[in-house]
């Protein structure tokens, strides 16, 4: 290429370019996120006669608060037991995450040693291999937790602690060594070097980690179903089976209660989503 | 106050020994520079001295006490590091009276030893700001404070300035003299920069290789220097070394002048040489010359000096400031 010719300006995009793609991607995601929400919304203040045909067309009666209330008195007030399980499962889960992911973080990342690369292979093998219904169900009868709601706990954690673990263990190399030195010269024990030093500057991570397991958790149906069984152990997402049924299904409180359930992690996620964001890539790029 | 000994101290990393056997004595109160190239094992006596590394042979005491195998908390030492190392989520205050409140003490004495360190460096308005709204001084300021107010027998510093500008580290290099001087604690300092090690030290170590390659006084390694390597590591810029035939024809294994002690003259002297480049940095000008007999020679003239690359000179050494190694 000549010099002439590399001189020569460039093509530049028209004005209208970035509007158009701009109005575009808008579209899509109002289509993919926002219409079934609306969707969601419409049927629940509907009747059960409009609800039943699942379509977009006007309530010919608004009955919002009879929804409300028909879908919390539902099965003696199964919905509120409902909420307190799902809320003991998700800050227990999370709190010990947290806790523990940290810890196991920080030793991988601090202390070398010959067992790093077989508990680094145990926490992607944790990541990559799906786990196993029924011998788990008997792990948990062995061990006296099926049906319990500290079982259920546990078995959240377990399913949360490899992503945590590799979050914590990126972010803690880009924390100097200096100052658990430091703080060791001051006088601090190993304890007091994680909690005191350690812990308070993981906190991008582990907000992330909060919002993103606990959005998890509360929201999984699947595993409550297969290892928490029992009328007394219901969660959120198991409500909405009360509305469903082989015969009859009440659509207009069926979508009542998800949007119910939808609520609490549509809070967390718009207090907290900026900073998701920034633990998500902190530790991605060191400095 | 303690008195540091190491007695036949070594230190391996699996197979490979980078400490080899280090006896030496710090006297109580002194200022002691380990001084050396990059991967000499400085910080990593350093270290051992603060019981961050453990110790594979060999004895440590400070104060008369074996401390070889206790806890870094408990050897009543102090360590500032090079990158500071201050805790970003805690105030100022916070940073200096961290050990103390580990140490479970009373708030109020914490608070009474916080703004007594906070006084003597100027700290005092600073205290309740986190460490990344300093500047790279106040942070070292901080980092120091945290060692002062733990009252150690022994400071030790890594490299505490190399993080620092030039005209900073000048101030704060006579700020820790001034610092050694009020508080009459023996202190360790590890820097690879040969100007902190004279300027500041009552003593000098210098190492290579895992090895103490010589320790004294600056003035007295800078006169007798024991090994070429101690004779080219001090002084700017280096001493002239030659081996080979140049040097085998002074009678000498290496023989070495500091281009100080070089004198240069229009018509006279024991080398003839032709001047390649001068530096001229206002008070004095080093002089590169080209000499056949022996390659280049760097001399250093006074600033007024006329001489331009390519005139003709002749260089002589002075009298005793030779230097003969392994003759």
């Amino acid at each position: 290429m000549t010099a002439m010719s590399a001189r020569r300006p460039r093509r530049r995009p028209t004005k209208w370019r970035p509007i158009v793609t701009g109005a575009l991607a808008m579209a899509v995601a109002f289509v993919v996120f926002v219409v079934p929400f609306l969707f969601i919304a419409l049927q629940a203040v509907k009747n059960r006669r409009d609800a039943s045909r699942l379509n977009f067309a006007w309530p010919s009666e608004w009955q919002a608060w009879q929804n409300f209330r028909d879908v919390i008195s539902e099965r003696n007030y199964m919905l509120l037991l409902a909420y307190f399980n799902s809320t003991v499962i998700t800050v227990g889960a999370v709190a010990l995450l947290i806790v523990l992911a940290a810890m196991v973080g920080y030793v991988l990342q601090r202390r070398r040693s010959r067992l790093n690369g077989i508990v680094m292979a145990l926490v992607l093998a944790g990541l990559m291999i799906p786990p196993a219904v029924v011998p788990t169900i008997w792990v948990l009868q062995g061990l006296g937790l099926f049906k319990t709601i500290h079982g259920m706990i546990l078995i959240q954690v377990a399913y949360g602690l490899s992503f945590s673990v590799l979050l914590y263990r990126a972010f803690i190399a880009t924390i100097p060594k200096e100052l658990d030195e430091a703080a060791i010269i001051d006088g601090a024990k190993p304890l007091q070097v994680f909690f005191r030093v350690i812990l308070p500057l993981l906190r991008p991570v582990t907000v992330t980690l909060i919002v993103v397991q606990s959005i998890a958790i509360f929201n999984d149906f699947t595993n409550p179903l297969y290892y928490l069984p029992g009328r007394e152990n219901v969660t959120v997402q198991l409500t909405l089976y009360n509305f469903q049924s082989q015969f009859s299904s009440q659509m207009n409180l069926l979508f009542m209660n998800v949007l119910l359930v939808t609520i609490p992690p549509l809070i967390v996620f718009i207090f907290f989503n900026r900073q998701i964001v920034a633990g998500m890539t902190a530790g991605a790029v060191k400095g | 106050m303690a008195e540091v000994q190491l007695r036949g101290v070594s230190k391996s990393f699996g197979g490979l020994e980078v400490i080899k056997g280090i006896d030496l004595t710090v006297a109580s109160g002194e200022f002691c520079v380990f001084v050396g190239p990059s991967g000499c094992g400085k910080s990593t006596l350093l270290r051992m001295i603060a019981g961050l590394e453990e110790v594979t042979d060999g004895e440590i005491r400070i104060g008369g006490r074996d401390v070889t195998d206790a806890e870094p908390s408990a050897r009543g030492i102090a360590m500032v590091f090079q990158n500071y190392a201050l805790y970003p989520h805690l105030t100022v205050a916070q940073n200096i009276g961290f050990g103390l409140s580990l140490a479970r003490m009373p708030k109020a004495e914490i608070e009474a030893k916080v703004r007594a360190a906070a006084d003597t460096l100027q700290l005092t308005h600073l205290l309740d700001r986190k460490p990344k709204a300093l500047s790279g001084g106040q942070r070292q300021r901080v980092a120091i404070g945290r060692a002062i107010v733990r009252d150690p027998k022994v400071f030790l510093f890594d490299e505490p300035l190399s993080n620092l500008d030039a005209s900073l580290r000048a101030e704060m290099r006579l700020e820790i003299a001034d610092l050694h001087g009020r508080l009459d604690a023996t202190m360790i300092y590890v820097t690879h920069d040969q100007v902190e090690a004279m300027t500041m030290a009552d003593q000098i170590v210098v190492l290579n290789g895992g090895r103490i390659e010589q320790a004294g006084t600056p003035m007295e390694l800078y006169r007798r220097p024991d090994t070429p390597f101690v004779a080219g590591f001090l002084g700017s810029p280096r001493m002239n070394l030659f081996n080979g035939d140049a040097a085998r024809a002074m009678g000498t294994g290496v023989y070495g002048i500091r281009p100080e002690h070089v004198l240069l003259s229009p018509d006279r002297g024991r080398w003839q040489g032709r001047v390649r480049h001068v530096e001229r940095l206002g008070a004095d000008a080093i002089i590169y010359l080209d000499v056949p007999q022996l390659g280049e020679l760097v001399a250093r003239t006074g600033g007024d000096t006329t001489l331009g690359p390519g005139a003709q000179v002749w260089a002589t050494p002075q009298d005793g400031a030779e230097h003969r190694f392994g003759g």
